[in-house]
């Protein structure tokens, strides 16, 4: 007994003591945030191909100053500095892939401060925001600087024209608005050769990406399902400008942000439901007013303030849809025998009942 | 073939690198340090004192009443002392030190038994299994003898467990390969005592080595032509299959309530160790003196699985594993998922030891990422009691117990699944616990207010 190896290392002085599990997968918030980042690269590369060294710019950027105003923001704060879990950086990515590529090159600047200053950090950092920072920071852009944000360039237009300045052009949805099908093929619109914001405009390769978030297993099917879902029905049973309907609906799901929106804006976990159910209704509310504010509102497009309203509903949600707990019956929470089927309080009910009758 | 299963859980890394690896026993420890209290239950008293020769078997702490079991001397040799050490979750309890003459001579009262099964009446069972200390081997250590009893006319299924869901821990699995048909015993056994007919032994696909043994087992065992519905289910392999709640769930469709038992839905669970401890008794008479440990983890030379008499030192199995290879950060008993973090290498092994694992620091480091919660959902689809473990650790950080309360936390198994998959690393079981504790406290508080 008790021989000793040559080579075997000694038992330490002192030993970790610590709760249990003491096992984890090994997938980290950081490694989520490069999935996001690898699945926005297909259409982040195709905006810069369609718009040019201007989109490279305005990405670069709101991608740098998200990450800038992160760490001073932090620093001024006096927290921990999180700058490398990437989530900044994946904010300022959508943030700029949410902009016209002609929009001035403050825009990008002062719309990351709004996101990550205000919006995230001020609400007390990743995890704690009540908006999508990206998100909030477009609406905000928008409100604040309409006309700038407001003009778009032709794809590809930057090769041919010798001039910078942007080529205005009416994008796929403003036609749309105004009851008239989009000049655009489908399969131009589908593709990404159209007008639009950087990260906007292709439809197949933003499904690429959300293809590759599902198969890693980053985000679910409900809310991306859900929300497109809705549209589609909607837009097929009340088309508009008197295209057939099959048109109508696929030029509404290939046109705007929809795309963009429902894979990677609305399935922002911080602000997206944590249960199945949940985000079924999310993605469905999301869906039902966009097609609303498209129909109904003010503006073209209705992504971000449709994603930012249903935002506001996440922990109501959550609560309408907890789960029915193991050996519990739904709607029964306190209970002060701690359990019991529905059916055994009932019995025990009755029974305390005849003892004393 | 069907696959029972259960709603949540999560697919493990599963490590079972000692499957292949044969049981083997460890050589005879210098002395032993057995704990008087091994077991949910009032602590045995010692009945032996410092300078008495014992052999194995021989009961050394007794309990004279309530809810607990005897324990034996797991060696032949000479009591040196009684002392006091503090067990694996820090309380201190009475331990019987004793120095081993290496006779493995067992005590004279032990005898097999002489008259069949079909004789036995359940009195006379549970009265067996109490003497001979059985406990549940699968960590939760609760008196086999008062599970049976409270069993006994709610019982219409005697189930095994032999899922061993917790990732490296294979001494089941080697169990049920080489012993698979003292298990299947033991079963008659308990199904005899408690006059059931149906028996399933459960076993997690990862298995399919002792699935397939122990259908031929059974098959062997048909030819005898006994008139019991005996069969292996195969369970698939998901975490935490082995929770006696979710095995339930799996097998029959049916959860057991809150604060209820599995004999309550019908059911009676036994760990695949625990049956065949529960035979040894039956049929041999010995009383439970020693157990199947696996000792695996990054840092052990030659991971294996070791039959170790209760008392024997941690650092007497890890040098009979070849020693360290590298300086660990952390010593686990049982599983990596449930178990304890132990501090001192003399700590004895006792019945609820199902795995030694040691671990170093490299394999640490992903314990120790502690960010904030992005509240990604992983812990709520992947809850097996279908809880919302963020928004209890949420509540239970801002003290705001009652709220948790409402949100069901008392009904947390604290299986760890939660913290397995969370990105962030947030300690969610261990803000769950803290939650319960206050809970707890204050319902303790309460009932003492009123009763003052």
């Amino acid at each position: 007994m008790n021989q000793t190896n040559p080579q075997a290392a000694p038992m330490p002085e002192l030993l970790t003591v610590s709760p249990s599990p003491h096992a984890r997968r090994g997938v980290t918030t950081t490694r989520l945030m490069i999935d996001v980042l690898i699945a926005l690269a297909p259409a982040t590369l195709w905006g810069v191909a369609a718009f040019g060294p201007r989109a490279a710019l305005v990405l670069l950027l709101s991608v740098a100053s998200a990450v800038l105003f992160e760490l001073l923001a932090q620093k001024l704060l006096r927290r921990p500095v999180t700058v490398r879990d990437c989530s900044a950086a994946v904010t300022g990515l959508l943030l700029g892939l949410n902009l016209s590529p002609d929009v001035p090159l403050y825009i990008p600047v002062v719309g990351a401060a709004f996101a990550i200053v205000v919006v995230k950090q001020l609400f007390g950092g990743i995890g704690k925001n009540v908006m999508n920072p990206a998100l909030a920071a477009r609406v905000f852009l928008m409100l604040a600087w309409t006309s700038g944000m407001t003009q778009f360039s032709e794809p590809f237009a930057y090769l041919s024209s010798g001039s910078v300045d942007a080529v205005a052009s009416a994008t796929p949805l403003a036609s749309l608005k105004v009851g008239v099908m989009p000049t655009e093929s489908l399969a131009d619109l589908f593709l990404g050769k159209t007008a639009g914001c950087i990260g906007e405009v292709s439809t197949l390769l933003l499904l690429v990406g959300g293809i590759y978030l599902l198969a890693r297993r980053v985000i679910g099917w409900q809310i991306p399902v859900s929300f497109l879902g809705t549209v589609a029905l909607l837009t097929f049973v009340f088309p508009q400008g008197g295209a057939d309907r099959l048109s109508f609906m696929a030029a509404s799901l290939c046109s705007g942000g929809l795309v963009l929106g429902a894979v990677f804006m609305a399935t922002d976990y911080v602000t997206s439901p944590v249960t199945g159910a949940g985000r079924l209704i999310y993605g469905c509310g999301c869906g039902l007013l966009v097609v609303f504010i498209r129909y109904f509102g003010g503006y073209p497009e209705g992504v971000s303030f449709a994603i930012l309203i249903m935002n506001a509903l996440v922990w109501y949600l959550d609560m309408l849809t907890k789960p029915r707990v193991y050996g519990k019956s739904r709607g029964k929470r306190r209970e002060q025998n701690g359990g019991g089927t529905r059916k055994n309080r009932r019995g025990d009910d009755r029974k305390e009942g005849g003892q004393g009758a | 073939m069907k696959k029972y299963t259960f709603r949540g859980g999560t697919h493990l890394h599963e490590h079972k690198e000692t499957a292949g690896s044969a049981t083997e026993r460890l050589p005879e420890p210098a002395s032993v340090s057995i704990p008087l209290s091994q077991h949910i239950g009032a602590p045995a008293q010692p009945v032996v004192k410092p300078g008495d020769t014992v052999r194995m078997g021989q009961v050394i702490g007794a309990v004279e009443q309530g809810l607990g079991c005897p324990v034996h001397a797991s060696v032949s040799g000479t009591v040196k002392a009684i002392v006091t050490r503090r067990n694996a979750v820090g309380t201190p309890i009475q331990n019987v030190v004793i120095a081993n003459d290496g006779q493995r001579l067992w005590d004279e009262s032990i005898r097999a038994r002489e008259t069949g099964l079909q004789e036995a009446t359940t009195e006379e069972i549970v009265e067996v299994i109490r003497q001979a200390g059985i406990s549940g081997l699968g960590g939760a250590t609760f008196p086999t003898y008062a599970k049976i009893q409270s069993a006994v006319g709610k019982a219409e299924a005697v189930i095994v467990n032999c899922a061993e869901c917790e990732p490296y821990l294979t001494a089941n699995h080697r169990l049920l390969l080489e012993r698979g048909e003292i298990v299947l015993s033991g079963m008659e056994v308990v199904m005899h005592a408690l006059g059931v007919k149906t028996g399933i032994l459960a076993v997690e696909d990862n298995k399919p080595d002792a699935i397939a043994h122990l259908q031929e087992r059974l098959k062997k065992r048909e030819s005898l032509g006994r008139d019991a519905d005996i069969r292996v289910a195969v369970m698939k392999t998901k975490y935490p299959q082995g929770d006696e709640r979710q095995l339930v769930y799996a097998l029959t469709g049916r959860e057991i309530p809150a604060g209820k038992l599995p004999a309550d839905v019908g059911c009676m669970i036994l760990n695949a160790e625990t049956a065949a401890a529960v035979s040894r008794a039956f049929w041999r008479g010995l009383p439970l003196v020693s157990r199947i440990v696996t000792v695996a983890g990054d840092c052990v030379r030659q991971p294996k699985n070791v039959r170790v008499p209760l008392g024997a030192s941690v650092q007497d199995l890890i040098a009979f594993c070849g020693g360290l290879t590298q300086t660990p950060k952390k010593m686990i008993t049982g599983g990596p998922m449930m178990g304890y973090a132990l501090w001192d290498p003399e700590t004895p092994v006792v019945k609820s030891t199902s795995g030694i694992l040691l671990f170093s620091e490299a394999y640490d480091r992903i314990n120790t990422l502690h960010s904030p919660c992005i509240h990604c959902g992983r812990c709520v689809a992947h809850c097996p009691m279908h809880l919302m473990p963020n928004y209890l650790a949420q509540y239970a950080m801002a003290r705001d117990y009652d709220r948790a309360q409402e949100m069901d936390v008392m009904s947390c198994v604290e299986c760890g699944t939660c913290s397995y998959n969370c990105p962030a690393g947030v300690e969610i079981v261990q803000y769950i616990r803290v939650a319960k504790g206050a809970i707890r406290a204050k319902a303790a508080a309460l009932k003492a207010a009123r009763q003052a």
